[in-house]
């Protein structure tokens, strides 16, 4: 018998297919951690079956017109999306919209193809600047809604999410203070931290600081530096921050980032592609290494990875800075444009 | 069969009328709840609604949190609660370090202790402090934790609460870390701020001198440690000094290369170590060559900076043979 870890050599997409499938259907109850946050797990799920071609195939045309009713039903009166239904309330207070859930429900529609006639985007566009700070940060909630405002929550991750979001709705929010938060993001080590003055460099916070900056159309000073830290993190897969383990996720956040800045082609992707072949879990989905549990946030970057370096059959391309298909991104825009 | 006494047939809360989910007809990853879970939600989103901020509120609120220690709506409705009950937040806190023990990666942990602590405002954070530097010796490179301990200094120095003395002891607790892990990056970071980035931080009155002496004896008792030179190009960079002065330094750790060493080391006053290197030390040290190159390249010699990451792509660091070739095309 081959070791288990000469069986994972190859791509294993219809148990992938198979494993999307069954997340959408029903989480454990081990998952009520993620109850606040459901459409961040539907975009995940959805996402994959998208990028692995499946969904015309596996997800019948009412089906998907069905679920995307249930995103609607998250949109909030005043505009932006909460995670998930647990309030059950048309009361903004109680269940105020969620930056980013607001960015993940708005892919996921996309990904459905669900027309966008009932997207509120003056309201969108009001919910995204009510979240915007004085110092060109983001809050997860309105801001006015925190009953203390201590900014702790508003780091790069929120700054990502609204940049994709005024992105797709061209919301044109004010740029030089977001960019001045993001430089003062970046340490001494050459990537970016999740706030100003927080210690240390993570592959996420970098991925979301350089998408942000470039959706905004502007170069990170020094990409030199970033492009170096990145690439010292591939240690086969990558690493989140020197002296930490591989993990697929940083496949995708390190490797979209170096690939935004226009040298995906550093990578080495052969190393890189092996470590996620092997995290590969026998019932499909992925770990975040090798024999661990698969679970839908890992495994869907995990897929995202190997869609960056187009390697995979079956594995459509992907847009770095969005996170979804190139052909999903393209409908969206054209979607924006149609019901303008 | 579970035990559990439903919320509607206890007297506490008989008068509220439960208010289920709404999933719709055919919800998107449906989660299998427990039935606690569930009986508990179905109560919150009734209280929620009528803004019922009393006793049995915090009571519900934690149970919730205990189950779904990630929900920001039931952490934000217990903030408002505790803070409209005019409750002692000291008890608060230390519930919380309860909970932070079993859940050190939850954002919302961290987000509420920090709510607390600015509500408190303490006259000295020391206790607090001294909690958090126990709680990262489990987990010493916890994201969250170490935000978190960036949080309380900056917060706490901008209200002048914090001494030099104070200052001294953080420096000397951070070297205690990375004399227990010399490659704990976070602990680098750390380094970083309490030196370099806060205002009056000590290794900005030297010209960087006494920052590269600590980051070359780091180097030396560890050769391969990434984030000891990282912290030394930080130096560097932020000082905007040149690589090739330090080349005296960083030639031992290139033994085994053909590469040519910078001889610019005129400027050179760092003490040498006095000791050898760690008994089998993999020679050449990758990180020492990337020095030495980038340190020619800064003089213009290309030929022999390229050489140098011709090495590198080809024999010494093949992980990264794509990003080498790339730094020695850049050369030409």
């Amino acid at each position: 018998m081959d070791p288990p870890r000469a069986q994972q050599r190859t791509f294993r997409r219809n148990a992938h297919v198979a494993y999307f499938q069954r997340c959408l259907r029903a989480l454990p109850t081990a998952a009520q951690g993620h109850d606040p946050n459901r459409i961040t797990i539907a975009y995940f799920c959805l996402s994959a079956l998208d990028l692995l071609g499946a969904l015309d195939d596996h997800v019948a045309l009412e089906q998907r017109q069905s679920w995307a009713d249930w995103i609607w039903s998250l949109q909030s009166p005043s505009g932006g999306f909460r995670g998930s239904p647990y309030m059950t309330t048309l009361d903004d207070h109680t269940s105020p919209p969620h930056l980013p859930s607001t960015y993940t429900a708005l892919m996921t529609l996309a990904v459905l193809r669900a027309p966008l006639d009932r997207l509120n985007v003056p309201g969108l566009i009001s919910f995204i600047s009510s979240c915007q700070c004085p110092d060109g940060s983001f809050s997860p909630l309105p801001a006015a809604d925190e009953y203390i405002s201590a900014g702790f929550q508003n780091d790069v991750r929120m700054s990502y999410c609204a940049n994709v979001v005024a992105d797709v709705i061209d919301a044109g929010l004010p740029t030089q203070t977001q960019t001045d938060f993001i430089a003062r993001c970046k340490t001494w080590e050459g990537g970016y931290a999740s706030r100003p003055g927080v210690i240390e460099s993570q592959g996420g916070t970098t991925y979301c600081s350089v998408a942000a900056l470039s959706m905004m159309g502007t170069i990170p000073e020094e990409p030199a530096a970033s492009i170096r830290w990145l690439l010292q993190r591939q240690i086969g897969g990558f690493q989140g921050r020197p002296g930490k383990l591989e993990d697929v996720c940083y496949s995708f956040w390190c490797g979209a980032a170096i690939t935004i800045l226009g040298h995906a082609g550093l990578i080495n992707a052969e190393a890189d592609r092996a470590f996620l072949l092997a995290a590969q879990s026998p019932l499909g989905g992925f770990g975040k290494e090798p024999d661990d549990y698969p679970d839908p946030f890992h495994s869907y970057l995990a897929l995202a990875a190997l869609a960056l370096s187009h390697q995979d059959g079956g594995l459509k391309q992907l847009d770095p800075r969005w996170n979804v298909s190139r052909e999903t991104a393209n409908w969206l825009r054209e979607e924006m444009i149609r019901v303008a | 069969m579970s035990s559990y006494i439903p919320l509607s047939h206890r007297e506490q809360w008989a008068d509220i009328t439960p208010i289920p989910q709404d999933d719709g007809p055919d919800p998107l990853v449906p989660i299998m709840y427990s039935t606690e879970y569930r009986d508990a939600m179905d109560h919150f989103r009734a209280i929620s609604l009528a803004k019922e901020h009393s006793e049995r509120a915090l009571e519900l609120t934690e149970a919730i949190i205990r189950m779904n220690p990630a929900h920001y709506t039931v952490w934000q409705f217990r903030m408002a609660t505790l803070l409209a009950l005019n409750k002692d937040l000291e008890t608060e806190l230390e519930l919380m370090n309860e909970f932070a023990r079993e859940n050190l990666k939850s954002y919302q942990v961290w987000h509420h202790r920090l709510l607390l602590l600015t509500e408190i405002s303490p006259q000295s954070p020391s206790k607090e402090i001294d909690y958090i530097h126990d709680s990262l010796l489990p987990d010493p490179k916890n994201y969250h934790t170490w935000a978190y301990l960036h949080w309380l200094y900056s917060h706490f120095s901008s209200l002048g609460r914090i001494s030099e003395a104070d200052w001294d002891r953080e420096v000397r607790w951070c070297e205690e870390m990375l004399r227990t892990d010399g490659r704990n990056n976070s602990a680098w970071g750390w380094r970083w701020f309490l030196m370099m980035s806060r205002p009056g931080g000590k290794g900005t009155q030297d010209g960087g001198k006494g920052e590269i002496t600590y980051a070359l004896k780091a180097i030396h008792l560890i050769p391969h440690n990434v984030s000891a030179w990282n912290y030394l190009r930080g130096i560097l960079t932020h000082f905007k000094l040149p690589l090739a002065p330090l080349s005296p330094a960083v030639v031992p750790y290139t033994e085994g290369s053909t590469a040519f060493a910078p001889v610019d080391s005129s400027s050179f006053d760092f003490p040498l170590p006095s000791v050898p290197l760690p008994a089998h030390t993999p020679l050449p040290v990758p990180l020492a060559l990337e020095f030495q190159a980038d340190a020619l390249a800064e003089q213009r010699r290309t030929g022999e900076a390229s050489a140098i990451f011709a090495e590198l792509s080809q024999q010494f660091d093949r992980m990264r043979a794509g990003y080498w070739e790339y730094r020695r095309r850049a050369c030409e």
